[in-house]
């Protein structure tokens, strides 16, 4: 028998609603002082992972987000025993505490922006052409022929991410007047211009979908999507390296959002 | 309160190529068993290697940038960076390696390049 857990929560009272887990089982609150882990108990350590198993881990955290603050423990993080997680709460009580404060009546949502990138590397070349400050090297050895291509290459590149970042700073100066806090992560491909979390109050969510619909509306090529509300996946900031809160569920990426 | 999730986009396909794309571009462990120890290692080391280059090919392309360099240091540099690089294509084709597969993804931390 193991104990699988799903998320730290703000209470040490039992959890009211019945809520099942893996396996059909009911969860339960194994309370810390003034915090508690929500566990099930499980009969035996999964060997094929499905996406029914990763749906009923996010289920559960989603339904306990109802009631109170989580901090959703990563997908498959198992105890032996009982003695295990006391102690894995005692030791990052104050972590937990900090956070669980820090992030109460928050939510995280996600943004997606997506550019033509070829089409502004294009761009970039065009204009690049047509500029008389073109480079100086001249290629009259292989190796300086070498080195002009990389360089070539170095100031497309340059240009690109000082573009990206103009578009970048654009749309994240709007989005964060609604959030309290961000994390940005440009350029993960090409195409892919933003992956950005926001953190946002629950009672300004609405602010942030309609800042979301009105920015879609902007003209030109931006392809948007937005995804939320998430528990705080991204903004759980502990102070010892604790593997629970390092692993994001899977389904949030499938659906589009979520560190990759 | 209940969560009304959303996911909203007009070009999901766009989203699920994008992410795709980027989610099969690397492996998440190094692949080191005992058929193949000698190709995970040299990833591994080849990795490294590939990142050190690539750190020298960006200062050189800063001061060249920043005009510092003269046609003769240009030149020279020009000939460590080009025999570098052959020399790991060389190495990539010794032990069957890609240059996409030349990363290593660092968890939380994101991708190493």
């Amino acid at each position: 028998m193991k104990i699988y857990s799903y998320a730290i929560i703000d209470s040490n009272s039992k959890i009211s609603d019945s809520i099942n887990g893996l396996e059909g089982v009911g969860v339960y609150n194994i309370y810390y002082r003034d915090i508690g882990v929500v566990v099930s108990e499980l009969s035996e350590q999964i060997q094929d992972i499905t996406q029914e198993h990763i749906l009923k881990h996010e289920e559960v955290v989603e339904k306990l987000m109802e009631n109170f603050t989580v901090l959703p423990v990563s997908f498959l993080t198992l105890f032996k025993k009982k003695d295990d997680v006391l102690l894995m709460m005692r030791e990052y009580y104050s972590d937990f505490r900090e956070n669980l404060d820090r992030l109460r009546n928050k939510i995280e949502f996600g943004i997606r922006i997506i550019w033509s990138g070829e089409t502004i590397r294009n761009r970039i070349i065009d204009t690049y052409k047509k500029s008389s400050a073109n480079i100086s090297i001249t290629d009259t050895s292989p190796e300086k022929s070498f080195i002009k291509e990389k360089f070539e290459k170095y100031k497309l590149d340059k240009e690109f991410e000082e573009e990206a970042n103009k578009v970048i700073t654009l749309i994240d100066d709007f989005f964060s007047r609604f959030a309290a806090e961000k994390k940005l992560e440009r350029l993960k491909s090409d195409n892919l211009l933003l992956s950005a979390f926001y953190l946002v109050e629950k009672e300004r969510q609405g602010d942030f979908k309609e800042a979301f619909e009105r920015t879609k509306r902007t003209p030109g090529d931006l392809k948007f999507l937005l995804s939320g509300p998430w528990p705080p996946y991204n903004f759980i900031v502990l102070t010892k390296n604790a593997d629970m809160f390092n692993r994001k569920p899977i389904n949030q990426d499938l659906a589009g959002k979520n560190t990759l | 309160m209940t969560i009304n999730r959303i996911v909203e986009t007009d070009s999901p396909e766009a989203f699920i190529e994008e992410i795709e794309k980027i989610q099969g571009a690397l492996p998440k462990r190094i692949d080191a068993n005992p058929k193949n120890v000698e190709k995970g290692l040299a990833k591994l080391v080849l990795t490294l290697i590939e990142l050190i280059r690539k750190l020298l090919e960006k200062q050189a392309m800063r001061r060249i940038d920043a005009g510092s360099l003269s046609e003769e240091e240009i030149e020279r540099i020009g000939e460590t960076l080009m025999k570098l690089e052959n020399k790991m294509q060389e190495l990539k084709g010794i032990f069957g390696l890609k240059d996409e597969e030349l990363n290593i993804n660092l968890g939380p931390l994101g991708d190493l390049m």
